[in-house]
């Protein structure tokens, strides 16, 4: 008699662990899914600073056209080919401040402002996302994630080149 | 920051009305965010709950442990957790803000009872602890939840990357800047002078390193004095001394803001030889923003806050001889203390309020990301997803 209650006890301990790890897994995935958002957003906001910087007088044509043209790709991407237009947009917002020359003009000084504001966030924004990303990784390596499949259909989360470049 | 106003909810492990630096931060914070009229809810353990500010939530009275080389004043248990419940069930807060969530307090049971969005600030930079690892794997899940982590130097991020294996975004603790940038120098703190501001009575604040120093350094400088601020007893510290010494200290108790504000631009140098057990160093910062040539040991804290010895000068830790010598080499030249300490003064305005709470504000805004505020949390939202039924 002993022993089934015991046993008994056990299957409920043991239940109760996946239903735990399966709701730690899904707040996993949650925070996965609004880093990625968030991320998303300002880097819509900085392909839309870097346009208006392209139509500004800081820019003359020849970069103000390498601009547009990296600021609509990144903001058309897919999924596939985002990372390679972020890195591009990324690189010709730098060739464009790394020129040093100097800015007078109000607005542009602002769009300089906001763009250099939104690159911070950017940065922050890229740390979460890196870090829930890892974390759901790390955690859906364990034994009895796999074994129990946990995660469900739920694709495994990556990270993105670009990521590691603005790091 | 937004125009938008938010209803933020922080949680401080220590007890409120005991001295510390995570109690000041939290407590600064949450006076600035009130000023920029948002709604805060301070929760924190209280000893005596008439003299509390209304923006604080009691949560009871705290326990004393034995931690990091002092002893901590905190709160946990299931009395205090149910308060925990309470206070979140009823605050309808659209954030929550742990402060150091990963010790045994009020702010992992917190974690632990949420849910939403959620940010930690770390403060601690301690060496690898054993215990850790005992309680490690409880502790994860829970710290998992945390939307945002935010740590308050780079010592603090690496412990904590050591020791749970998750990163961090370094946002420094803030000081009032402004409040430091005018002091007067005061003839009777001026000259040869040491300054030194702390709880003196605290082994780990090192005020014997400085004794120890003090002979080699009086050889030099005959004329040198020291000026110890800082609440305490100071008869048992001064029966120490070496009597041929004790003319050389003055102790002033405790001092005001404008005070002290004073006391830094006066003196010639400021010396912070901390043994350990700092997490931030936050009164070398204020040091700085005062306008003092700092001299601090080498302990990880503080020598990431004066960036390597750029801002201000290190010594080994617990070396009474190096800390003389750095002490002499600087009131010898009027020209290189002049030098550090401008470099020091211009560097600490990056620690003042204005730019800390913005960071820490912009840290809020993307852990909100489609979020409806902070609840209590299920244990049961993964089955609510399994079924179908609409979770967050």
């Amino acid at each position: 008699m002993e022993k089934y209650f015991l046993f008994a006890l056990i299957a409920i301990i043991a239940l109760w662990y996946l239903s735990y790890s399966a709701t730690r897994l899904d707040r996993l995935h949650h925070r996965v899914e609004t880093s990625w958002a968030n991320l998303d957003g300002l880097l819509q906001r900085r392909a839309a600073v870097a346009l208006e910087i392209a139509k500004s007088d800081l820019a003359d044509p020849a970069s103000s056209l390498l601009l547009t043209a990296a600021a609509h790709q990144a903001r058309d991407a897919q999924m596939q080919t985002r990372s390679q237009a972020e890195s591009g947009l990324s690189g010709a917002l730098g060739l464009l401040l790394n020129d040093g020359h100097l800015v007078d003009g109000f607005i542009e000084k602002d769009l300089l402002r906001e763009l250099s504001e939104l690159t911070d966030k950017v940065r922050v924004a890229i740390a979460l996302h890196v870090d829930a990303v890892t974390r759901t990784q790390m955690v859906r390596e364990k034994p009895v994630f796999k074994i129990f499949r946990l995660a469900g259909t739920a694709p495994l989360p990556v990270t993105y080149e670009f990521e590691a470049d603005v790091l | 920051m937004t125009l938008k106003k938010l209803r933020i909810g922080l949680v401080c492990p220590y007890g409120w009305d005991t001295p510390g630096g995570v109690q000041n931060h939290v407590r600064d914070l949450a006076e600035y965010l009130i000023a920029k009229g948002h709604y805060v809810s301070v929760l924190a353990p209280v000893i005596d709950e008439d003299a509390i500010p209304d923006y604080v939530t009691s949560a009871g009275k705290p326990i004393s442990i034995p931690y990091n080389g002092a002893v901590a004043r905190v709160l946990f248990g299931p009395i205090a957790f149910s308060r925990v419940r309470h206070w979140i069930a009823n605050g309808k807060f659209d954030l929550l803000h742990l402060h150091e969530p990963a010790i045994p307090s009020i702010s992992l049971l917190a974690c632990w009872a949420a849910e939403g969005p959620l940010v930690g600030t770390f403060h601690a930079a301690a060496k690898r602890q054993k215990a850790i690892f005992a309680i490690g794997p409880i502790l994860e899940p829970v710290i998992e939840k945390l939307t945002a982590r935010i740590a308050v130097s780079e010592a603090a991020r690496s412990t904590l990357t050591e020791h749970l294996e998750t990163d961090a975004v370094v946002v420094p603790n803030g000081i009032y800047a402004d409040r430091y940038r005018d002091g007067e120098v005061r003839a009777q703190w001026s000259g040869n002078t040491l300054g030194f501001i702390g709880r003196y009575e605290e082994p780990r604040k090192g005020l014997s390193v400085l004794l120890e120093a003090l002979p080699i350094i009086a050889r030099f400088a005959p004329d040198v004095r020291v000026l110890v601020a800082g609440p305490g007893d100071s008869k048992d510290v001064e029966d120490e001394i070496d009597p041929q010494l004790r003319h050389r200290f003055e102790f002033l108790g405790r001092i005001s803001e404008k005070e002290k504000a004073d006391f830094l631009s006066s003196v010639a140098l400021y010396i912070a030889p901390n043994t350990g057990g700092e997490s931030f160093g936050i009164i070398l910062a204020e040091a700085l923003a005062g306008g003092a040539a700092v001299v601090a040991s080498d302990i990880p804290a503080f020598e990431s806050l004066l960036g390597n010895g750029e801002y201000g000068a290190l010594f080994q830790s617990e070396n009474p001889q190096e800390l003389a010598k750095v002490v002499i080499d600087l009131l010898r030249s009027d020209e290189k203390r002049r030098a550090l300490a401008q470099r020091g003064k211009a560097y600490a305005q990056r620690f003042d309020w204005d730019v800390v709470a913005e960071d820490i504000f912009s840290i809020y805004e993307m852990a909100l990301v489609g979020s409806n505020g902070v609840t209590l949390s299920s244990e049961n939202r993964a089955w609510n997803r399994f079924l179908g039924r609409a979770g967050n």
